[in-house]
């Protein structure tokens, strides 16, 4: 009788008495190797088809660009979901999204388009600030008693204005790393320096720090009324809108998304805006990129989009995903970030201990 | 050796878009101190019918063939024919290759004086031989020169069949000397063994012309180098060509490999040629990145230089609608070809008014391009009035050697920028 062999890498069915499958050359024993050490594709699910480039050999698709779509779900107290979008061909936008009981740590860069290696700015940027703000300590939280390192500091800036402070700590140290990328890597970098923008918001209970450069936003949204924009965007339209121009025609001008400040080696020196609140009703932090914002230039209708996306959802998650899902209907032109973080003031919440665990849904 | 492969190309295409267009440049550094990394066997094809006699195109052939065999270094294996109605071995004894010394260069010149032209032409007949010469020698880097004044006078079909038995086993180039011989026979035998085709139209110039081609042949250190090209399951090679420096079709030289494909790219030393790769690939969705191929250049089976052409499906039409500049420029240079041939075609047939219109397209491509040298050839067939516009006029009297020699060299390429 015939025997008959599969090869164990490709599965094609030889006759037995061969040495080498001869669809893929390789050895036909029992102990077949492994097929190197290449990847399975997560298009085609072709087994060991790709190669070191990142490309599979089967379907020719670019495997493992997992940032396409991202989600941060960190249940009902916070949750993040960024988008390529319908028009670029990689996401440039970045987000970050660390949990704990009662507190989160949030953070959206997007990438400037124009600069080399933008997706790579944004992801160290939310990275470096996102590990940052872990170490925000909660307002009203005391000193742990008989810690011999804890001294109690009398200068200690009371309420949310501590938090603003660890936020200006956060982006700075961003601010350096995406700095750094300048002289590492590709050498194109080094004339297009990576730059990207970046918001990032720590939320201790009912206080919120929060801060920005660029034209990513920071909305709250209460129990009724429009939403509010707590971010004032660097950029060319906002800067000349201050300076007493009309809104309308400014926002229509080609210049009004060029952004005034960055973050990236030619940045010069960066003085992130921060600043800081605590809630005194429930409502939520809405940070977005402007892949959102662009479509929901009216902080009325912004609001209302948002309070429907919520109205519909089992929770932030879901209305993250309605948001973006919002943005790409609109047509998606540029990459989306949404990040969406309850805050509910003091007299609403239970007691709780404040131990404080970040865990990064990175 | 050590290669380089660098892919110019806009990967960005528009939705719903299928064809993707690379040029690939392959840059070897030589082998190290030039050395050869093998062997190498040299082999000289003298025509020796008896139409040599004439403009004492004998006389210059023998003086070419003894600059050429000074020209040989030492250790080279070599061996002289010539060339009757049969293959007659000139140098060393029938069946036998010398080793190039000081010795065997002087004893091959002894030979060389005893060529006489009194035969017809059998080229098939020269190549089976010269292949047959080779064969002793596997792994050499094998180089031949077919040196003719004529048509060739075997049975039509036969020197077909000895290409389709030994195509691509040597490089052979061939020199054509005086007007009397064919330029599509020489082009197709230079074709098929991955070689050049050129016409030297006085016989003084032929010692020039063999020392050049020997210098060249002896400058290369590896044989059998090969374009491997993988494609996904959603990609097709539509054609490979050689772009620079002159333009060649490789496309129907393929050999499959699996689902990739081969394609003998002949021996090399340090130098650099360009490639145009065009690939028909099915439309993916927008922001898909996909690799229409990977390149991958080879000696034997060794992969020695990879590089990737990609595609990558955008909306953002600032981002689709740029040409390449490199992808245009070899463009315009495959059809600068192209119409020189349509051109000669037309001419031959009679038909001026579609001679005049593609010759005029040629002087616009050659011209925009900065190929002065095409520009100069074909100035010598037409009166060039505008370059620029296109606008020439039939020359009256055109010399069979000036329009041999614009055959012939029409599809040598100039690099962008290049004579601009």
């Amino acid at each position: 009788m015939t025997l008959t062999t599969d090869c164990t890498s490709c599965a094609d069915e030889r006759t037995a008495g061969a040495s080498f499958c001869e669809v893929c050359g390789r050895r036909l024993t029992e102990t077949a190797e492994p097929p190197s050490a290449r990847e399975d594709c997560s298009h085609c699910g072709a087994a060991g088809a790709v190669d070191d480039d990142g490309y599979c050999e089967e379907c020719g698709m670019q495997a493992g660009r997992s940032r396409d779509h991202l989600e941060a779900d960190g249940g009902a107290t916070g949750a993040a979901v960024s988008d390529r979008g319908r028009r670029h061909h990689r996401n440039e936008d970045a987000m970050w999204l660390a949990v704990g009981s009662d507190a989160a740590d949030v953070v959206v860069s997007d990438g400037v388009s124009a600069s080399f290696d933008p997706d790579a700015a944004s992801d160290i940027a939310v990275r470096a600030a996102g590990e940052l703000l872990a170490a925000a300590r909660h307002p009203d939280e005391q000193p742990a008693p008989g810690n011999p390192d804890e001294t109690v500091d009398l200068d200690r800036p009371q309420g949310a204005v501590g938090l603003a402070g660890a936020v200006a700590h956060a982006i700075a140290g961003a601010a350096a790393a995406v700095a750094s990328l300048a002289h590492t890597g590709d050498p194109r970098r080094a004339a297009a320096n990576p730059a990207c923008t970046i918001v990032a918001a720590a939320v201790r209970g009912p206080h919120v720090g929060y801060g920005w450069v660029g034209d990513s936003r920071v909305y709250w949204l209460g129990p009724d009324g429009p939403a509010e924009q707590l971010t004032e965007d660097d950029s060319w339209a906002a800067h000349v809108i201050a300076l007493g121009a009309d809104p309308v025609t400014a926002m229509n001008d080609p210049k009004a998304h060029a952004i005034t400040a960055w973050l990236g080696a030619d940045a010069g020196p960066v003085a992130p805006r921060v600043r800081s609140f605590t809630a005194t009703e429930p409502g939520h932090l809405i940070l977005c990129s402007d892949g959102l914002w662009n479509y929901l230039p009216d902080a009325a209708e912004f609001g209302a989009v948002v309070r429907e996306a919520l109205a519909a959802a089992a929770g932030p998650l879901d209305a993250a995903r309605a948001l973006v899902a919002y943005a790409n209907a609109a047509g998606g032109a540029d990459n989306i970030t949404v990040a969406l973080v309850p805050v509910h003031p003091v007299a609403e919440t239970e007691p709780k201990t404040r131990e404080l665990s970040t865990t990064s849904e990175d | 050796m050590s290669y380089t492969a660098e892919a110019f190309q806009n990967e960005y295409l528009a939705t719903g878009a299928s064809e993707v267009n690379a040029i690939v440049t392959i840059t070897s550094t030589g082998s190290e101190g030039g050395r050869r990394t093998a062997g190498a066997t040299e082999i000289i094809i003298v025509d020796a019918s008896g139409s040599m006699q004439a403009e004492g195109r004998i006389g210059a052939a023998r003086q070419a063939a003894k600059a050429a065999v000074e020209c040989i270094d030492d250790g080279v294996h070599f061996a002289i024919i010539a060339g009757v109605s049969t293959a007659q071995q000139l140098f060393p004894d029938p069946g036998q290759l010398a080793v190039a010394s000081p010795q065997t260069r002087a004893d091959a010149a002894r030979a060389i004086e005893r060529l006489q032209a009194n035969g017809g032409t059998a080229m098939g007949a020269w190549l089976l031989m010269a292949a047959q010469l080779f064969a002793q020698r596997p792994g050499d880097i094998k180089h031949a020169i077919l040196l003719t004044d004529g048509d060739n006078g075997e049975r039509a079909g036969y020197l077909e069949t000895v290409l389709d038995q030994i195509k691509e086993q040597f490089v052979c180039d061939c020199r054509g000397v005086g007007a009397n011989w064919k330029v599509a026979e020489l082009r197709k035998i230079a074709d098929r063994m991955l070689g050049t085709v050129d016409i030297v139209a006085k016989p003084t110039e032929l010692t020039a012309s063999f020392q050049q081609m020997i210098t060249a042949a002896m400058g290369k250190t590896s044989a059998d180098v090969q374009l491997k090209v993988i494609t996904p399951v959603t990609s097709k090679v539509r054609f490979v060509k050689q772009v620079e420096p002159q333009v060649a079709d490789l496309t129907g030289k393929r050999v499959e490999d699996g689902r990739a494909g081969r394609y003998p790219l002949g021996s090399w030393g340090q130098e650099s040629r360009d490639y145009h790769l065009c690939f028909d690939v099915t439309p993916g969705n927008v922001g898909d990145n996909m690799m229409a191929g990977r390149v991958q250049i080879l000696e034997g089976d060794t992969v020695l230089a990879t590089v990737l052409v990609k595609a990558t499906w955008t909306e953002d039409t600032a981002l689709s609608t740029k040409i390449n500049r490199q992808v245009a420029h070899y463009t315009g240079q495959a059809e600068l070809a192209e119409v020189i041939q349509e051109g000669l075609t037309a001419h031959k047939a009679g038909d001026d008014r579609t001679a005049t219109i593609k010759f005029g397209r040629a002087a616009q491509l050659a011209r925009a391009s900065g190929n002065t040298a095409t520009e100069e050839l074909l100035s010598k067939v037409v009166e060039i009035e505008d370059a620029v516009t296109g606008t020439v006029r039939l020359k009256r009297r055109v010399a069979a050697e000036d329009e041999m020699a614009l055959d012939t060299r029409s599809t040598k390429t100039v690099r962008v920028g290049r004579g601009q």
